[in-house]
């Protein structure tokens, strides 16, 4: 029997605000152990929290970027469990009453994976297990989370890694969040059952956690459908249960079993009063956000006629897109400046990393610039690689290095001269040529624009060519 | 009503261990408790648009970073601590 794949996640994504979400310390990554705590984040009794208004803001922003409903009455709520790593035994979420609900993330192939609820909560501190015992560092509690929780709409292991990495792009587009599964800003717990195919009804599900890359995500749902499937297979049963992925042995094993929901006895956080989100704050927010990924990736293949392949490169990071809108602007053609930034620039940018910076020495306006003067013919084709790799290198302007007579292409006589002496240093070319092989032109065009070192205008000078063999 | 088996799952929940012989007494304070609550809920209040008696919402602070404390004053009402860190010993 075949099995379909059903997975859903639940995604953490840390919010870049300067402080906690209800304190006043820093949250900044690293620091020496437990430094960045005040009496609020460390739960001493008598302490009351108090709201950061940006966390607010910056959850409604990665609502609105995937098309969520915003709350216009949200509260927060108690979620009460027992564990060093939160000093208080609760951990303040959202319950019943999250910030945003009801959005989307639309894959490549055209399905859409529904986002349920995206609400707001702290983050809990590190615990460092040691012989038994347990070193606890408080500096990352308190730091401000956003939960994001998708339906269990994913079929396929190819469709969670693009939705990451999707989640991943809006997050960093609109500035809220730099979403580093290495450094732990943003993890994902994935949901994962089967069924088998054609099934409406849902398997039941296991949770794998503790996966710290897009890869370690598609090998543990791998490995999790091959094991479900060989359970059932095999007469066994999927027993509802957290799982712990290990990537040194690529398996899953057992955490804990599923607690209930209720065993968490959520209650109304009675020392945070309610938020209220009035229409025109969320209008405000809606328009302070960027021109989104989809948005560019929809403008540069529709209007700008760029390839998908194409426009989904200089879509993967804000950078890329910005510095291409600029060089790309009142081009006819802004293909032109694409073909540039994905061949000449791209290959001096060898990581991911530097791609996401993409820290270019020639500026998006000098390539802007470099890109018209290509258009309205003053800069020959020919020429344009080299002044890039030049402009590159130095960060000075196209002009620097082309010059008058550069620009000006060659004159009538020494394109004459030229042409004249390639037709006379290949006879055997012009004889093929005269006996109908087209190609042979080409042979004697190569001639010309390595006398002319490039300056020569290709068109012209097969023109003149055939003038002169007649 | 509370019953035995409400406490007893508390206590496993808080991580707490009950005495057997203590389970009787402390269900009956639960339900005191639990009766006490009650009371409250039975007084007629006029609440606004906010669930809150102050009838408050949106009180924010500023996303702006206050020094913290020192880790000697953090790590002061730690029953134990090691290396700058709270100290959870293993459970016998």
């Amino acid at each position: 029997m075949k099995y379909e794949l059903v997975a859903g996640f639940e995604t953490h994504v840390e919010l870049q605000t300067k402080t906690k979400i209800f304190c006043s310390c820093t949250t900044a990554f690293g620091g020496d152990p437990n430094t960045h705590c005040c009496p609020v984040c460390i739960g001493l009794p008598g302490t009351l929290p108090k709201l950061n208004e940006k966390v607010v803001e910056y959850a409604i922003m990665a609502g609105l970027a995937t098309d969520c409903e915003i709350a216009g009455i949200a509260k927060m709520d108690r979620k009460n469990y027992c564990y060093p790593d939160l000093p208080k035994a609760y951990q303040i979420s959202q319950y019943d009453k999250p910030l945003c609900e009801h959005g989307h993330i639309t894959l490549s192939n055209g399905r859409q994976i529904r986002i349920l609820r995206i609400h707001i909560e702290e983050d809990a501190g590190k615990l460092i297990h040691n012989h038994g015992d347990t070193f606890v560092d408080y500096n990352r509690g308190g730091v401000p989370l956003i939960e994001i929780v998708t339906e269990p709409d994913f079929r396929s292991v190819d469709e969670a890694k693009e939705y990451v990495e999707r989640l991943q792009q809006i997050m960093r587009y609109i500035g809220v969040s730099d979403c580093r599964m290495q450094e732990g800003s943003m993890r994902c717990d994935v949901n994962i059952s089967v069924r088998p195919e054609g099934s409406e009804k849902l398997g039941t599900r296991t949770e794998i956690k503790n996966m710290n890359s897009i890869t370690n995500i598609a090998k543990a749902m791998e490995y999790e459908y091959e094991r479900q499937v060989d359970l059932i297979e095999s007469g066994g049963a999927v027993v509802q249960e957290t799982l712990r992925y290990d990537d040194a042995t690529n398996t899953t094993s057992s955490m804990r079993s599923k607690e209930d929901a209720h065993d968490y006895r959520y209650f109304r956080e009675p020392d945070l009063v309610t938020i209220a989100v009035p229409r025109e704050r969320v209008e405000e927010i809606r328009q302070s956000l960027p021109e989104l990924p989809a948005q560019k990736f929809k403008r540069y293949t529709e209007e700008f006629e760029i390839p998908e392949k194409d426009a989904e490169k200089l879509t993967k990071y804000r950078a890329i897109a910005e510095y291409f809108d600029e060089a790309a602007k009142d081009l006819k053609a802004p293909k032109t400046a694409a073909n540039f930034i994905l061949g000449q620039i791209f290959r001096r940018l060898e990581t991911e990393a530097d791609k996401e910076a993409f820290l270019v020495k020639t500026s998006a306006a000098q390539l802007n610039e470099m890109c018209k003067m290509l258009e309205s013919g003053k800069l020959k084709n020919n020429l344009a690689k080299t002044a890039l790799e030049k402009m590159l290198d130095s960060g000075d302007p196209v002009t620097k290095f082309v010059s008058e007579s550069d620009m000006a292409g060659l004159d009538d006589n020494t394109l004459t001269e030229y042409c004249q002496n390639a037709i006379n240093a290949m006879p055997n070319a012009v004889a093929d040529y005269k006996g109908g092989k087209e190609k042979a032109l080409m042979a004697l065009l190569g001639n010309v624009m390595k006398q002319s070192r490039g300056r020569a205008d290709a068109g012209a000078v097969k023109e003149k060519l055939k003038e002169l063999i007649g | 009503m509370v019953t035995r088996e409400d406490i007893e799952n508390i206590a496993l929940l808080s991580k707490l261990f009950v005495d057997e012989k203590d389970l009787d007494k402390l269900t009956e304070e639960m339900q005191k408790i639990v009766e006490f609550a009650d009371t409250i809920n039975k007084v007629e209040v006029k609440t606004g648009e906010f669930d809150n008696i102050n009838n408050l919402s949106n009180v924010f602070r500023k996303d702006e970073v206050r020094e913290s404390l020192p880790v000697e004053e953090i790590l002061k009402n730690a029953p134990e601590q090691a290396e700058d860190h709270f100290l959870v010993r293993k459970r016998a």
